[in-house]
């Protein structure tokens, strides 16, 4: 299993994506299940090593909660055409990504994110998996 | 750090490396081996090759093995989950030491030479993820213990034949690599480079006896690359949590038997003993091939292990040393760190007098003055050569320039004392006042200037109005056991006391931590210099003393902790910045006390989880919720032990909210 995923990474490296992650993906997030948030653009912090977004979202009780979803860092995102300004303070989405394995957070790994307004998305295409 | 057993031990893998390149690597025939005294040239960059362990891609979450973790290393590293990097104070920090070489992005070693002799006085290491690493060849001494740790930690090296020896202490708690295997702060490093040819070998050992039976030692692999160029990874932290929610104060961690993601990849791996997963001594030795069958059982099993060279006790006690000695760390701006008998005073020092935090105890109150005043002397009055002759020169009065009595007289003596902040009733932070505060002057006028003979002598000393309370409070009819002399003369009863003027150039701004260690605690922020004075909340030296029968309480520690993390600001990449002075213990930045706020919360939760779940107070001592840092912080003996420490988080939890 460890040679799979160290040629995978290896692959990825060829490509020109960076693996900059400081943290772990597979330890910070359950990557066997998704959790989908439909809510509001509440922030954009689009940065390095990793950007975020924070969704006004319900949990499963229906208790409206701020989701910190982390998402690429702007080298990656850039190369996907994803600026600043993309996203919009207030912009409805709706983002599908990894819970956190922490009981309590209210975090996920970005999976797929999408704005109904105008059709805008991201993930599932090639170069749109949060390295 | 590292006795000569280990030494030959870790020089084991460093030989078979060796004989391999020199079996495989024929351009080690170019240089030849460098003779003594003329080491090999480890400057340049360096390519990551291998090492024995998968090290770019993620080892899997839970898998300890070949680490020789006891049952608190294990403990601590289930309940630690990778989302602590999430944290505020975490976001932008380096790769610990043990991983950073492991990293991605190759290294650069340069070569500090000294322009005379061209002797290298250090190697600076950098990686993608670091800060510059230092290590001094000019024969330094390391730090006191009570001096701060760091990332990288404090290294020196040696050359060893052809192999740069590196020594590293001070280093803050990390992890051995990604993923899940953690580290106290109190462990040292020792490094073997050895360059053969264009292949530079590392073999890296890890002693933390805290959370191993024997030192850790793994190898890293580098090839030169004169075509490669260390990346510098760029961090911009936020000073939101990434964990989500609207708790910044947000502490990630899973109770002890909830992380049930350590065995998930044993599912794929089932051949592998679950066991030989979890680490352990003796699961490290090809004995244990016996117990396979069977036929011995793991817990019986006889391992030849090697021991730590640190004798852990005793190094954690050597951060606040019951010496009878007042040791002096200038600290930042006008604070200097005042270690007296393992008490700690913060000082300030400036053209407008001293402020002292806190005075220690009654037996050191002679040699904290006299410190003091040293301090002083040599700080407002440095012995100095005169740099301007003539009237022009700044600050001339009339017709001679005032340097000239710097020469031929004694310059003015410094200020005195003027100001004392007890920031707790405790003894250890009262007991110089008397000693200290009539040595000083507040200038209290009545009138048209003149001072009070009664109440313009002394310093003016500064606590929450419930140390006056406290010290005051005597039984009918008798007498307070503290004289009036060290009794506060300025009290404060709500959030905060902020200082009427600038001090020695500043604000200072008393905040008041209610119900923590006590009813009547309080911390000081040096506002320009940047450095706050926690008090009792804080400590490296052991768990937060909470007295339950003055008002103390758990999670007032845990808000004072966490107010002292809100005004602290890193430098950056997550250290220095903001000094914190503990109560007792080395001088520490936001990160340390962060982490010490981590396992305070993870205490708290912990024992608030078994006392929901019915357990009287003996049960919850024996179900030790505090094993995996006893290590660290606990006591069986003196005055507040781990039980003590127990007891009064059982007492004064809070319902959960």
């Amino acid at each position: 299993m460890r040679r799979v995923v160290s040629l995978v990474i290896g692959a990825a490296l060829l490509a020109g994506t960076a693996t900059y992650a400081h943290h772990s993906y597979a330890a910070t997030y359950d990557v066997s299940t998704e959790v989908k948030l439909d809510g509001k653009l509440m922030a954009f912090s689009y940065r390095n090593p990793h950007s975020f977004v924070t969704v006004q979202a319900p949990d499963e009780n229906g208790v409206q909660q701020r989701w910190s979803v982390e998402w690429a860092g702007s080298g990656q995102l850039a190369q996907a055409g994803v600026q600043h300004d993309t996203l919009k303070v207030g912009d409805q989405i709706v983002v599908v990504g990894r819970p956190s394995r922490v009981r309590g957070e209210y975090r996920a790994l970005m999976v797929r994110l999408t704005r109904p307004s105008d059709g805008f998305n991201w993930g599932g295409r090639a170069g749109q998996v949060v390295d | 750090m590292f006795n000569g057993d280990q030494t030959r031990m870790a020089m084991r893998p460093l030989l078979l490396l060796a004989c391999a390149a020199l079996a495989s690597v024929p351009v080690f025939s170019q240089g030849g081996p460098a003779r003594a005294g003329n080491p090999p040239d480890i400057s340049g960059e360096w390519r990551l090759e291998n090492s024995e362990d998968d090290t770019t891609a993620q080892p899997p979450l839970g898998d300890y093995t070949g680490i020789p973790f006891n049952d608190a290393g294990r403990l601590r590293s289930d309940t630690t989950p990778e989302s602590i990097w999430g944290t505020p104070e975490y976001q932008c920090r380096p790769h610990s030491a043990p991983h950073q070489w492991r990293g991605l992005g190759g290294a650069r070693i340069l070569k500090e030479q000294d322009p005379l002799t061209r002797d290298i006085r250090a190697y600076h290491v950098q990686f993608m993820r670091s800060l510059d690493r230092p290590i001094f060849m000019d024969g330094r001494p390391h730090p006191p213990a009570w001096a701060p740790h760091s990332w990288t930690g404090f290294s020196t090296g040696e050359w060893v034949g052809n192999t740069l020896k590196v020594t590293t202490t001070h280093l803050k708690d990390g992890y051995l690599k990604r993923g899940g295997p953690q580290t106290s702060d109190m462990y040292a490093m020792t490094e073997f480079i050895t360059r053969h040819g264009d292949i530079l070998s590392i073999v890296t050992v890890i002693d933390d006896p805290i959370y191993m039976d024997e030192p850790y030692i793994h190898s890293t692999t580098y090839a030169y690359d004169p075509t490669a160029s260390v990346a510098h990874e760029v961090c911009n932290a936020s000073a939101f949590a990434e964990n989500g929610g609207t708790d910044r104060h947000w502490v990630p961690h899973f109770l002890p038997g909830e992380n049930n993601a350590r065995s998930e990849w044993l599912k794929d791996e089932n051949w592998f003993p679950p066991e030989a997963a979890l680490g352990g001594v003796r699961t490290l030795y090809p004995e244990y091939r016996t117990t396979l069958n069977g036929t011995v059982r793991l817990d019986t099993l006889k391992v030849p292990t090697s021991r730590s060279a640190l004798t852990i006790d005793k190094r954690i006690a050597e951060q606040g040393p019951r010496d009878g000695q007042v040791h002096v760390l200038p600290v930042q701006g006008n604070i200097y760190m005042l270690v007296s008998d393992g008490t700690n005073v913060t000082v300030s020092v400036g053209p407008e007098g001293v402020m002292v935090v806190n005075t220690g105890s009654l037996q050191m109150s002679d040699k904290l003055l006299t410190a003091i005043n040293q301090l002083a002397n040599a700080t407002v009055t440095p012995p100095t050569t005169n740099t301007c002759v003539g009237v022009s020169c700044p600050g001339a009065w009339g017709w001679s320039s005032p340097y000239m009595n710097a020469v031929i007289s004694s310059p003015a003596p410094p200020k005195p004392v003027r100001y004392i902040v007890n920031t707790s009733v405790a003894p250890d932070n009262v007991g110089g006042n008397l000693k200290i505060a009539t040595s000083g002057f507040f200038p209290r006028v009545q009138g048209f200037g003149a001072a009070v003979e009664s109440v313009g002598r002394g310093a003016s000393i500064v606590a929450h109005e419930n140390v006056l309370n406290r010290m005051t409070a005597a039984p009918a009819g008798k007498q307070p056991a503290v004289p009036a002399a060290a009794q506060p003369t300025d009290t404060y009863f709500d959030e905060f006391f902020k200082l009427p003027a600038y001090f020695n150039g500043e604000g200072v701004i008393v905040y008041h931590a209610p119900a923590a260690n006590t009813d009547g605690d309080s911390f000081v922020f040096f506002r320009h210099s940047e450095v706050i004075a926690a008090g009792d909340l804080y400590s490296t030296v052991s768990y937060p003393v909470i007295d339950v029968e003055k008002g103390g309480t758990i999670q007032g520690v845990i808000d004072g902790l966490n107010k002292i993390i809100d005004l602290a600001v890193p430098e950056y990449r997550a250290q220095g910045g903001t000094w914190i002075v503990p109560g007792r213990g080395r001088l520490s930045d936001t990160a340390d006390v962060a982490s010490y706020r981590n396992m305070v919360t993870m205490m708290r939760d912990r024992i608030r989880e078994l006392k929901a779940k019915g357990m009287t107070l003996p049960q919850v001592k024996a179900a030790r919720p505090t094993l995996d840092f006893d290590g660290r912080y606990g006591s069986t003996t003196g005055p507040w032990t781990t039980d003590m420490f127990v007891e009064a988080v059982y007492r004064t939890l809070q319902e959960k909210k």
